[in-house]
């Protein structure tokens, strides 16, 4: 299955750091963004372990150690996977912050997908968000452990406590399916809608994380801004059609 | 570093840093500026005094309460609560005074807005502390609850009844297949339910997932059939339905 990936992170209009991390990994289907806890000493840190972490688990031959829990019943193999692997990276957080004073408290939320096939496992902590572009729709696939929307409260957050619960999702991805992988510092700055409407109108991965990033800065950028886009890439003929659909708008446009 | 949390209606309305003393009114220059009739242009005041927090009413005329009583200058604890007008103030529990010296948190990121975590148990146990108070902490408490709640409903131990596909033709090794995870693929796949043998049969021909609402069946790869029809996007699956896939003739059915 053929994957085309692209992400981009930027510091934002107003704050001084960055402390968005994401991670690629085409080939193995693997896509991870963090998002360091502001205002905490160290975010930018917890986020980098996290996401080092959650990679280096899941590409790694040694296995993590799989321990079967009951929130876990009913998903796939590779699911738990995931989540074991999230687990696994809470606990790194957490005993960094303890072994460190000057990282105590630091945390980080994070959204990763492992795509296999047709099929994305989703595992995220925190108010960072995964959406599906599937047909001509974008569908948010993660509910935020966030206590109001609009504000910093986060109900879940990775490396704060010794164990964290994680919610898992299991999406289908057909040819020309989306995945969208954010931080809020995307979803506070451009409401869905302007989301959606990016993916209509521009298809390629790295196009579409540019146009977005731009949007959210354009509008004030006032957190840290990181997108990342995974196209489950189309057959020829659906490609084709594409470009049909592209030169024909194209056309209408220049006759208008 | 200590914080103010904004509550209305024991919703998060927003929450604000208490390293400069914070003021409290209905004037546009206020640290917290309350929009409304019962609370007095400057209100109160909340200051850090050397090793411990201060509240100061600015002979307001609807009077500032800390745990229920009208004060005109109190010391703060973590965990008090000060009510303004129909708005209440948190003063977060976790506030421990810092060292003269500034904190790293506050050299990196000076006045940019932060993250805060809300760890539930420890915050019950806060407060909890102050009994007076500890009604109005039973209903936020209560909130935070909710949230979690429809956070976990979203992840959803899967409920509702169950799906079963009956083999009524072809090869297969089984002769039936209960539809209990989120997600069941039919396919070539390691992970695949319902496991179809050949060389040339699709890794991953359809997919069945499985949410509240029922079972939606997505056509990955191959042709399908539902009920002599080819399906190419999403088929939400009613009972007595009939899958072919590859030369299987499967019978969805639910049991009650």
């Amino acid at each position: 299955m053929r994957l085309r990936a692209a992400g981009r992170t930027d510091v934002g209009r107003v704050r001084a750091l960055n402390e968005d991390v994401f991670s690629l990994h085409t080939r193995d289907g693997l896509f991870v963004v963090c998002d360091g806890m502001g205002g905490c000493p160290a975010g930018e840190v917890a986020s980098q372990i996290a996401a080092d972490a959650i990679v280096g688990a899941l590409t790694s031959r040694t296995p993590v150690t799989d321990s079967r829990r009951v929130e876990d019943r009913g998903y796939l193999a590779q699911t738990v996977r995931l989540a074991e692997a999230v687990r696994h990276s809470n606990q790194i957080v957490f005993s960094r912050a303890q072994e460190d004073p000057s990282r105590a408290g630091m945390g980080t939320t994070v959204v990763g997908a492992w795509i296999n096939g047709h099929v994305a496992s989703i595992a995220h902590v925190g108010d960072s968000r995964a959406y599906l572009w599937h047909g001509d729709t974008l569908d948010r696939l993660t509910c935020d452990h966030a206590l109001v929307e609009q504000q910093n409260v986060l109900l879940r957050a990775l490396g704060r406590e010794p164990d964290v619960d994680v919610e898992l999702t299991e999406v289908l991805m057909q040819r020309g399916d989306c995945l969208l992988l954010c931080s809020d510092g995307l979803t506070r700055a451009v409401p869905d809608r302007a989301l959606s409407q990016a993916f209509g109108d521009i298809r390629d991965p790295q196009r579409v994380c540019d146009y977005l990033v731009d949007a959210a800065n354009r509008s004030g950028g006032p957190d840290n801004i990181t997108v990342v886009v995974v196209e489950l890439a189309a057959g020829w003929a659906r490609r084709m059609a594409t470009v049909f659909d592209a030169i024909r708008w194209r056309r209408t446009r220049w006759r208008s | 570093m200590a914080k103010l949390i904004l509550l209305l209606d024991d919703r998060v309305v927003n929450e604000f840093p208490v390293d400069a003393p914070v003021t409290i009114g209905r004037q546009s220059d206020n640290a917290v500026v309350i929009d409304n009739a019962a609370v007095s242009s400057h209100h109160a005041c909340v200051y850090r005094d050397d090793d411990h927090f201060v509240v100061e009413d600015l002979q307001s005329t609807n009077g500032t309460f800390v745990n229920g009583t009208r004060i005109s200058r109190r010391n703060l604890r973590p965990g008090d609560m000060l009510v303004v007008g129909n708005h209440t103030l948190l003063l977060d529990g976790k506030a421990t005074v810092p060292p003269p010296a500034a904190s790293p948190a506050e050299v990196r990121s000076p006045g940019a807005g932060e993250t805060i975590f809300v760890d539930k148990r420890t915050m019950l146990e806060r407060l909890a502390m102050n009994s007076d108070a500890h009604r109005k902490h039973q209903a936020l408490l209560a909130t935070l609850q909710d949230v979690e709640a429809h956070a976990k409903s979203a992840k959803g131990e899967i409920s509702g009844p169950l799906g079963v596909l009956r083999v009524l033709n072809g090869h297969a090794d089984k002769a039936e297949y209960s539809l209990e995870g989120h997600t069941s693929v039919i396919g070539k796949a390691k992970t695949s339910l319902v496991r179809l043998e050949g060389w040339f049969k699709p890794t991953m021909a359809v997919a069945i997932t499985r949410n509240t609402q029922g079972y939606v069946a997505t056509s990955l790869g191959g042709t399908t059939l539902i009920n002599d029809q080819p399906i190419s996007g999403r088929h939400e699956l009613k009972d007595g339905d009939v899958l072919e896939v590859s030369g299987l003739k499967l019978a969805f059915s639910v049991k009650q």
